[in-house]
């Protein structure tokens, strides 16, 4: 093709004929080969069964057959259900009690290692080794932690004479509990993030506010703050997305107790879906959970393109 | 060229060699709970040398693979009780040949036709129904067929710290621990074990549990008489009887009558170490416990340890609720005549050798055994063996039995910890299961 072109545009002149020159951005079919393979699995893997979830939530289904055409009524019975209503709570619950800590924290920790020294790099090291454990080590971790009468916690607390919280089982502490281990787990990834994001503030800015005689506090308001507010913002909006998704740590510390105190929606549709064998009500949460997904989807959309407008 | 030639002999006489035994043995696959205990008892084959559940199924599909060079059985060991991932296995096309399945749960799968009725391949073998004691071929049969071999049938007992008995006096003349005979009893002793040895009466695990909370209701639902599963598509639990169980529990938990915040591992810890009097705990633990109190040193060797069946509380018949194992095969179209054959010799197998999977503490399964002086002779079989005729299980044609287990566990939790009203925990544990159950 490329030869083709030089031997054509070469060649033009020689013969007087004015040929216009090949447009190398119009569309050529042939180039669909390259995106093929990944349009495939994006098909397959995730357009249809957006598609096929959205069919199985109007339909009578269960795990081994699909039935009947039920229209709304999955969504009827979905929102009538207490369990269901309970879980969209505590999904919101958790994503407040995990998304402001990691984003605060994270900023915390990058504040206080963002030096050359070998001590920071030590700690950012240790501080980032959990995000790398899978979340059954994580949540078998925790359970030591929390379990009463020999775990950590209780051994602490034992030394003072006084009993541990009980943070598996205690309904106002259940998930405080998940919510902490979860902070254990993720920090490590918004810590890296506002770590590159300051270092990228140029020095020359601090030197001036050094020679302005700036404090260390107005540094911090004036110039660092500023600086990393969009990465504050992309931290935000990445950590609401994956702590949406809730599960492995509420199934393998709570199993979603007490009470459903911890059961998020995912594992609610799990549990809807694979252990009731009520497939077209698990695919009707999930449709809810994807909605909500969208629509914090679309906040990020909006949030970021109004601050590049402004920048 | 000779050299090639007899290069080529080697290679093909070698191949041949190695692969000859492979082209023997027929493969099942085995997919069990029970737990997993390769370390102690990988390799063993000396059956009468493993204890424990776990011990003693590996033990005895060892054995059978050592008995059976023309058969080999490979094991995948699920988590308890595994149905999540058995139902994708059935969903994706991919189950194995045998897997453990509770009575209670045959009829999900059965209905299904997704499981092999087992009345001819068993009777290849030579295994009739009648060899089966009536609970176990009740539960294993649906819709007249047999769909599991059953291999035991289990319940829950009060395993029972006699040194905690003693300090607590609450022993007979004889030494046999003084059990309540009605609520009223019940409370009135749990008091008085926790001013004697400062200690719960009652050792459960409670956190984020379900199975238990469940168990102990339908017992005591058995035990006044109330037929909450009439009708196998609707149940009802907002009764006065399921109240009064739940009260009861209400008060234990109140008044610090037994263990809080320990789930099901913690609580056998617990035991062991001596922190309360009873646990409520099932048949499995009574081979594991009776090893312990024969150990030297251990809390349940101190006073000894002993284990009865529910007591009666109500004024209803004595009964209590009961479920038992059973080895189902997955209805294949594409198995060879060898490969049912080879399912037949690992039936058979394990109808033979229930006399060891029995010494687990779970009933035996097998009529010849539970008779047998075998059986008899084993420790604790006297005060426990009556489970055989008390044991009530669900109607069998009541489906999704651990869904239920799981709503009717979520609410008692919640009423019995105080987070709800009684009332509005049995209204909405009837309303849930009503609601699954219209939807199956």
């Amino acid at each position: 093709m490329a030869d083709q072109l030089t031997i054509r545009e070469t060649a033009a002149p020689a013969v007087g004929v004015r040929v216009p020159s090949a447009n190398i951005y119009a569309p050529q079919w042939r180039n669909f080969v390259f995106v093929a393979p990944f349009l495939f699995f994006f098909t397959t893997l995730l357009i249809f069964p957006l598609f096929w979830g959205m069919w199985l939530s109007v339909h009578k289904a269960d795990t081994f057959s699909t039935g009947r055409f039920v229209g709304l009524d999955n969504y009827v019975r979905l929102f009538h259900d207490k369990v269901f209503l309970q879980s969209v709570w505590n999904t919101f619950y958790f994503v407040l009690l995990t998304v402001p800590t990691l984003a605060l924290i994270g900023l915390f920790l990058a504040l206080c290692l963002n030096r050359r020294t070998r001590t920071a790099a030590v700690l950012r090291t240790l501080f980032f080794s959990s995000s790398v454990l899978s979340v059954t080590i994580v949540t078998l971790i925790w359970r030591i932690v929390y379990i009463p009468n020999v775990g950590l916690l209780s051994t602490i607390y034992g030394w003072f004479g006084a009993t541990a919280p009980a943070f598996i089982s205690d309904p106002s502490l259940a998930m405080i509990g998940i919510a902490i281990a979860t902070i254990w787990w993720c920090i490590g990834l918004p810590m890296m993030l506002f770590l590159s994001a300051l270092q990228q503030i140029p020095q020359d800015i601090y030197e001036a506010a050094a020679l302005d005689n700036a404090n260390r506090w107005q540094t911090l308001r004036s110039i660092t703050l500023p600086s990393i507010k969009r990465t504050f913002i992309l931290v935000i909006i990445i950590q609401i997305v994956l702590q949406f998704q809730l599960f492995g740590q509420a199934w393998l510390m709570t199993r979603g107790g007490p009470n459903n105190l911890t059961k998020p929606i995912v594992l609610y549709i799990y549990d809807t879906a694979f252990r009731r064998w009520d497939l077209g009500m698990g695919a009707a949460a999930s449709e809810m959970l994807f909605v909500l997904i969208l629509i914090a989807a679309m906040a990020q959309y909006l949030v970021t393109r109004n601050k590049g407008d402004q920048a | 060229m000779r050299m090639k030639t007899i290069l080529l002999a080697a290679v093909s006489a070698s191949v041949m060699m190695l692969a000859s035994p492979g082209f023997a043995a027929t493969e099942l696959t085995v997919q069990r709970f029970f737990g997993a205990c390769d370390a102690d008892f990988g390799t063993n084959t000396d059956v009468s040398k493993a204890v424990g559940e776990c011990g003693i199924m590996t033990s005895l599909i060892n054995k059978f693979n050592a008995d059976n060079p023309d058969v080999h059985v490979s094991v995948t060991t699920v988590e308890w009780p595994g149905y999540d991932q058995l139902t994708a296995q059935f969903a994706s096309g991919d189950a194995p040949d045998i897997v453990t399945i509770h009575e209670s749960v045959l009829s999900d799968y059965q209905s299904k036709g997704l499981l092999l009725p087992l009345d001819d391949v068993l009777k290849s073998v030579g295994v009739t129904p009648d060899a089966f004691t009536d609970a176990a071929r009740n539960g294993a049969t649906k819709d007249g067929k047999i769909y599991g071999l059953p291999i035991d049938s289990w319940t829950m007992l009060y395993h029972i710290n006699m040194d905690l008995f003693k300090q607590a006096d609450l022993v007979n003349a004889d030494g046999t621990p003084i059990l309540p005979k009605s609520v009223d009893e019940l409370l009135a002793q749990a008091e008085q074990f926790k001013q004697k040895t400062g200690k719960p009466y009652f050792v459960q695990n409670l956190a984020n549990e379900t199975a238990l909370f469940t168990r102990n209701l339908y017992t005591y639902l058995f035990q006044q008489g109330s037929d909450f599963f009439a009708d196998p598509k609707h149940v009802k639990l907002n009764t006065p009887e399921a109240k009064k169980v739940v009260e009861m529990y209400k008060t234990i938990f109140a008044k610090d009558y037994t263990t809080k915040g320990l789930d099901y591992g913690g609580a056998i810890n617990a035991f062991l170490a001596g922190e309360g009097g009873v646990q409520l705990n099932g048949t499995w633990v009574v081979g594991d416990y009776n090893a312990q109190s024969e150990t030297n040193g251990t809390a349940l060797n101190k006073g000894g340890y002993a284990v009865y069946p529910y007591p009666q509380l109500f004024d209803g018949a004595h009964a209590q609720y009961a479920d038992g194992h059973t080895w189902a095969v997955s209805a294949k179209e594409d198995r060879t005549a060898e490969q049912t054959a080879a399912i037949g010799k690992f039936l058979k197998f394990f109808t033979d050798n229930d006399f060891d999977w029995s010494r687990t503490g779970h009933l035996p399964a097998v009529k010849s055994i539970i008779t047998s002086d075998q059986f008899k002779a084993l420790p604790h079989r006297d005060t426990i063996s009556a489970v055989a005729e008390l044991g009530r299980s669900l109607p069998p044609e009541v489906e999704r039995q651990f869904a239920i287990q799981e709503i009717i566990g979520e609410e008692l939790a919640a009423a019995t910890s105080g987070q709800k009203d009684t009332d509005a925990a049995l209204a909405d544990a009837e309303t849930r299961i009503n609601e699954l159950l219209a939807n199956l």
